[in-house]
């Protein structure tokens, strides 16, 4: 993160923050036709839906859908509903939406600023550093405190 | 704002803005047009340049890319490529182009929405009660 980023701008998504899959290539997630999820699901990259979810769906990419998805969905990047995709979302965050001709469609949008929520949830704890313990040798020769 | 008065301006600009097209009814503005007040209309809508208030329209509605919009619209079909604030609502469908730029609640019965507009509102699918018309 830049010390340089005026203070004014939001902070915006960034594209690499979806990079996290095999050999640094962006992630990708698809549910299948016969695929059904009910929970929450939050990928670090891109998420296709074709199967039906119930419940939150969150991607730091894009989301597509052309299953059945019932409750809140963010996508940091686009969202894409099917001409033969429902969503019918309590909350929609999205950067970019496209919504196709014949998609059903219904919930509260809001547009622009996807990542202004709450911490990811699947954030790995940071893991306890052991504290640096001093451990004084005592060195006849260089007494003058500099530590290698 | 006085809805008399405010009819009276909307009725002028149809009788200089209506054309005919395929036999329906057509009232068409242009990009330095300003509609202020209420219209309802028996036809299609071209809105350009300015218009504040409210529309409803038995046709279709078209806001050019160009077109401020702060109104309620009711149409048919309802074509977004400016910028619209306030509620809409297509009987039929809704098409938002890229360059649309819509903030309100939308009631419709299909939608598209192409890459790039942008929307913020609650957006209801599906079942049309009278609400819509009333009024």
């Amino acid at each position: 993160m830049s010390t340089r980023r005026p203070a004014s701008r939001l902070a915006t998504p960034t594209p690499a923050a979806a990079e996290n899959g095999h050999n640094g290539e962006r992630n990708s997630v698809v549910l299948g036709p016969n695929d059904r999820l009910v929970g929450q699901l939050f990928i670090e990259g891109d998420l296709r839906v074709s199967g039906s979810v119930d419940g939150e769906l969150e991607a730091t990419g894009d989301i597509e859908i052309t299953g059945r998805v019932n409750g809140a969905v963010t996508a940091y990047n686009r969202l894409v509903v099917g001409s033969a995709g429902s969503l019918i979302g309590s909350d929609v965050h999205v950067g970019r939406l496209t919504v196709e001709d014949g998609a059903t469609f219904s919930g509260k949008v809001t547009m622009g600023k996807p990542t202004a929520k709450e911490p990811m949830p699947v954030e790995p704890e940071p893991v306890p550093e052991p504290v640096p313990v001093a451990v004084v040798i005592t060195q006849p020769e260089k007494a003058k405190g500099k530590r290698r | 704002m006085d809805v008399q008065e405010a009819v009276a301006e909307g009725t002028a600009s149809v009788d200089n803005g209506e054309v005919k097209r395929d036999g329906k009814k057509q009232f068409s503005m242009g990009p330095g047009d300003i509609l202020e007040g209420r219209l309802i209309y028996d036809g299609s809508v071209h809105a350009d340049g300015r218009l504040e208030g409210e529309v409803r329209v038995t046709g279709n509605i078209d806001v050019a890319s160009g077109a401020t919009v702060k109104a309620l619209l009711e149409g048919s079909n309802v074509t977004l490529k400016g910028a619209v604030e306030g509620p809409v609502t297509a009987r039929d469908k809704l098409t938002l182009g890229r360059n649309a730029r819509v903030s309100g609640d939308i009631q419709v019965r299909r939608l598209q929405i192409d890459d790039g507009a942008t929307l913020n509102g609650n957006v209801r699918m599906g079942d049309f009660e009278h609400q819509a018309s009333g009024q």
